[in-house]
This record gives structure tokens, C-alpha cells and sequence, in this order.
């Protein structure tokens, strides 16, 4: 139906011009690059208040570039008109191996490790050191999962399934001794990450190992009992915070396996191909994982800090200022994504519901979130890379001198490029997914305009965040 | 009297007013001709007729120099975006 070949005489002029425009493009790139190189080595200095002055360009300017960026490419993926070429990207896979035994074998394998390694965090969280860079709970859970198996779960491929050792142990038992009701959907699942990232914030679970076991005792009793209830599929599927995570997590990346064995997309694709959103449930799931690390990260800033001091200074009681911060925040990104897709199905001659169109647009946010998890957790991780390897190597012999790794300065400068990777993937997912969605072109670009708004508020908010100097959490 | 030409998917069609355009194929509304032209094109290029298919060839090409308009107006936009900023940067950060 592309017939492009017929207007290529027309097409000319606006061909080199969009040659020109690209070229622009990237030299605002390099522009945005080198500012954040400024920004954020500054940043990397620590509190140094002196260095964070000498600031070449101001913090609003980078903001404003970065957000502008994301606007800036959005139009250029607009220039993208053709709908065969946007399909062979989002549709291109490679089957790797149908290797059956091979996932058989991994399958056992990471069943038996995580068996394994669950009764060992709760016992070494609970006798081992209590010294948070050195126990093997605290820095097999953090390290281990928070960060590097979450990375590698949205940069390669999601592994949990067969990791996960409640499943395992569910599976194992007689279960499905009641029907999971149908209409709670995933909003269980919902409630439990936002459970889940409270505890982790509040706490102390992330330096404290014993309240850490506790926490995960407490955790696999609730898991496995009601596993073992509704069956594993059903609770893993829809309730299970931890395993929605990873799901989500896992349809960023471009590894998984189908019933003809392994599968490789391009990075990101599958958010197109696969309608796996497909309620406000997974809508409030998606936007929660962009929030969670958010509101982490402003908590963890002294702007956020110097914030909760100041609102509790009031006399209102911390612990409450950060309920109202976390829960009222939560609810301004779900309402401020919900308020775009009314917007877009107000101005669109469409009789899609502004419901049908944030469905349809949730799955690029998860992009978005893989950045904002890359950003936050990436330098945490290689930094305790070496420890990580020592503790899983001998659980029982704690590291006599736990190596944590000094980082570069200009790894704070890839923070920055993170941030704007995921969006740049964001805006490709969403356009691709409005050519797959509405019959006219120019419907599917206009469809984009309140989205797009959106990511760039994200953006801005985020950059702004990794921007500011760190300091730890008032009141916790 | 407005739902009853619902067919085979009915989902999103069921809170079509009158006017809508529905088509035969799927059942999917549209709130204006162009777009169920535009549909039918491309979900079902197997099943048009001749005029169809004509309609559907202009519909296109209206949509080409619809877009090209866009593109123009695009490219003004990133340009005015780069030099904007191109000037804050001089202005406020040299
Ligand atoms: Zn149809």
C-alpha cells in the first residue's frame, strides 16, 4: 500500500532537507553531550558546594536541552512516514537456537540456584555481619538483583520465571485451591510494588541485613501461601509485584524465548509486537516503575532531603510528609499520563477511548524506566561488582576487605546518555505503535503530540534529578 | 437505533453515534470517510472494490501532501528549537 516511488520527484527538496535537519540533530546531540559532561563530572565530585557553582551552564538551560531533545526527536521520527520501513523494524527477528535442552537445563539450574540462595540470604541477613557492604543478603539483593539481574532482565532477557523460588516451591505443592478473581487484574501487583519500594525506602532494609531477612521471611511466607492458593501461574502472573517487575522489565529486551525456541528482536521492539498492556492496571504498573525510581531519586538528593526537612520542620511528622511526597507524586504521573491520553482522544477524530489510548501508549514508558533503572543503578552496581563476586563466591567467610570501586568521573556523564536512550527508544516505540494503531498517518503523528509532552516533562524532571548532588534520605 | 449495525469485533464500535462510518470487513467505526478509506487500505487491501481502491489512491495521496506540509513545518520547528537554543547557549553559558 507504500506506493513511495510515484512522488519521488516531489519528495526531493524535502529529502535534503531532512538531510540537513538530521545533521542539526546530531550536532544538538553533541551540544547536549558535552553539557552533560560538565554537569554531571561536577555532580560527581560530591557535595563540594564550590564545584557545583562553577557550573559552566545552568542547571535550567541543561534541563531545558534535554527535554528539547526528546521534542526534537519525536518531529524527526515523524519524518519517518513510510509504514513498511517502521514495520521491518519493529517486526525484524532472528530465531537463535530452538535449543530445548539447553532451556531445559537452565531452567533447572536457576531453579535449583534460587532454592538455593533464598534460605541463604535469610540466614547470612540474619547471622552474617551486620555491615551493609560486606553481608551476603544485603549485597545479593541490591546489588545482585535490584540492580544487575534487573538490568539484565530489560538489556537481555527476563530469567526470573525459572529463578523465582517461591515459584518453584509453589509448584511443587498441591495448589489452586481457590480461582484468582478475574476483575482485581494486576492492581494487586500494583499496590505490592508500591508496598515493596516503601519498605525499601523507609525501613532500613537496603543497610540494615537482619531487618532485610525479616523483611523477605515475612515476604516469602505471604508469596508462597498464596501461590500455593490461587496456583503459581495466576499469583506470579497478576499478583506477585517482584515477578510483574521482571516481566515488564523483560519486554524491553530483545532475547526471548517462543515454542520455536530463542528469539532476538531489536532492543525495545517488542513493546510494539506484544499487547501485554491491556488495562489501567498495567497502565498504573508501568507508570509506578518510572515513579519508583523518581522518587528515590529525589529522596536521595540534598534538594529532597533539605524538602522533607523543611515540610516537617512544620511540625507535620517525616515519616507522613514522605507518605504524601510518595503516594500524592504516584498519583500526579498517573494523572498526568491519563490527562494525555484525554487530551489526544479530545483533539483526535477517533472513537478510541482516552482508556484504548493510554493502554496503547503505556509500553514505551517501560523504555523510559529501563533508562531511569540504567542511570540510577548502573555506577552502583559496577562499583560492587567485585564484592558481589567475593560474597557469592563463600557466603559463610565475609570479605575482610570488601573492594568497592572508585569510578571515573565522566561515568556520571552516562547517567545523562541512559536518561535520553530510553527516551529515545520511548518516542520510536510510541511512533511505530501509532502506525500499527490508527488507519492515516498524519492521525498516527498527531496522536503523538500529548504523549510526547509527557515524556518530555519526564525527561526534564529526570535530568534535573541526577543533576543535584546526592545526600542520604532526612529522618531515615 | 444506533448500534445495531455492530458486526463481528463490536468492541470499540458499541458508543459509535449515527454518523459513523463502519467498515463491512471488520466492523471497526470511524468518525470520517477519509479514515475508513484509509483503513480499509491497509487492513484489507484484498477486499476492495474499484472505486474503493480509487478513493483509496486519492486518499493517499492527499495524505502525502498533508504530510509534506508537516514535514515543513516540522523542520521549522527543529531548526527555530536548534538556533534558539543555540542563542541561550551563547547567552547564558559563555
Ligand atoms: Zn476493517
Amino acid at each position: 500500500m507504500t506506493s513511495q516511488d510515484d512522488d519521488s520527484d516531489t519528495d526531493t527538496p524535502v529529502q535534503l532537507l531532512t538531510r540537513v535537519s538530521r545533521r542539526l540533530a546530531v550536532v544538538a546531540l553533541a551540544a547536549v553531550a558535552f553539557v552533560g559532561t560538565a554537569v554531571a563530572s561536577n555532580a560527581a565530585v560530591g557535595l563540594d558546594s564550590a564545584s557545583q557553582q562553577s557550573l559552566s551552564v545552568p542547571r535550567w538551560l541543561y534541563v531545558a536541552t534535554g527535554g528539547a531533545v526528546i521534542g526534537a526527536s519525536a518531529l524527526l521520527a515523524s519524518f519517518v512516514t513510510d509504514r513498511r520501513f517502521v514495520a521491518s523494524i519493529h517486526s525484524w527477528r532472528r530465531f537463535l537456537t530452538d535449543g530445548r535442552t539447553l532451556r531445559r537445563g537452565a531452567r533447572v539450574g536457576l531453579s535449583v540456584l534460587g532454592v538455593v540462595l533464598l534460605p541463604l540470604v535469610v540466614l547470612r541477613g540474619l547471622t552474617g555481619p551486620q555491615v551493609p557492604t560486606v553481608n551476603f543478603a544485603l549485597v545479593l539483593v541490591f546489588a545482585g538483583m535490584r540492580a544487575g539481574f534487573t538490568m539484565a532482565t530489560y538489556l537481555f532477557g527476563n530469567a526470573w520465571p525459572s529463578l523465582n523460588p517461591w515459584r518453584t516451591i509453589a509448584e511443587f505443592a498441591p495448589n489452586g485451591f481457590v480461582s484468582y478473581p478475574e476483575r482485581f487484574g494486576r492492581w494487586p501487583a500494583v499496590g505490592g510494588l508500591l508496598a515493596l519500594v516503601w519498605v525499601e525506602t523507609t525501613t532500613g532494609v537496603t543497610s540494615l541485613p537482619s531487618v532485610l531477612a525479616t523483611t523477605i521471611a515475612v515476604y516469602s511466607v505471604v508469596t508462597t501461601v498464596g501461590a500455593i492458593l490461587v496456583g503459581p501461574d495466576e499469583w506470579f502472573e497478576f499478583v506477585d509485584p517482584v515477578s510483574v517487575f521482571f516481566a515488564f522489565y523483560g519486554r524491553v529486551a530483545p532475547l526471548t524465548w517462543t515454542r520455536e525456541g530463542l528469539e532476538l528482536h531489536l532492543p525495545g521492539m517488542r513493546l510494539v509486537e506484544e499487547e501485554f498492556v491491556d488495562g489501567l492496571d498495567d497502565v498504573a504498573f508501568v507508570v509506578a516503575l518510572v515513579w519508583e525510581l523518581t522518587f528515590s531519586g529525589f529522596v536521595t538528593t540534598a534538594a529532597g532531603a533539605s524538602f522533607v526537612e523543611l515540610v516537617a520542620g512544620v511540625g507535620l511528622p517525616p515519616l507522613l510528609v514522605y507518605v504524601v511526597l510518595y503516594l500524592g507524586g504516584f498519583a500526579a504521573f498517573v494523572g498526568l499520563y491519563v490527562l494525555a491520553a484525554n487530551v489526544a482522544a479530545d483533539y483526535l477524530p477517533t472513537y478510541r477511548s482516552a482508556r484504548e489510548l493510554a493502554v496503547w501508549f503505556a509500553p514505551p514508558l517501560l523504555a523510559i524506566a529501563a533508562g531511569y533503572h540504567l542511570a540510577h543503578y548502573f555506577a552502583f552496581f559496577v562499583s560492587l561488582l567485585p564484592t558481589l563476586v567475593t560474597v557469592l563466591g563463600s557466603p559463610f567467610s565475609p570479605p575482610p576487605n570488601p573492594l568497592v570501586l572508585t569510578l571515573p568521573a565522566w561515568f556520571g556523564s552516562l547517567n545523562i546518555a541512559f536518561v535520553l536512550l530510553g527516551h529515545l527508544f520511548a518516542i520510536w516505540v510510541a511512533h511505530s505503535i501509532a502506525y500499527e494503531r490508527f488507519p492515516s498517518r498524519v492521525q498516527a503523528i498527531r496522536s503523538q503530540y500529548s504523549f510526547v509532552l509527557v515524556m518530555m516533562l519526564y525527561t526534564a524532571l529526570s535530568l534535573w534529578l541526577i543533576s543535584l548532588p546526592t545526600a542520604p534520605p532526612a529522618f531515615l | 437505533m444506533t448500534n445495531t449495525h455492530t458486526t463481528s469485533t463490536g468492541e470499540s464500535v458499541s458508543d459509535a453515534p449515527d454518523a459513523a462510518y463502519i467498515c463491512a470487513t471488520c466492523g471497526q467505526a470511524y468518525p470520517t470517510e477519509t479514515l475508513l478509506i484509509h483503513h480499509r487500505g491497509i487492513r484489507h487491501p484484498d477486499d476492495l472494490s474499484e472505486t474503493e481502491l480509487e478513493q483509496y489512491h486519492e486518499a493517499y495521496a492527499e495524505e502525502e501532501a498533508t504530510l509534506r506540509r508537516f514535514r515543513i513545518i516540522a523542520l521549522g520547528g527543529i531548526v527555530l528549537l536548534y538556533f534558539g537554543f543555540l542563542f541561550m547557549y551563547a547567552v547564558f553559558a559563555l
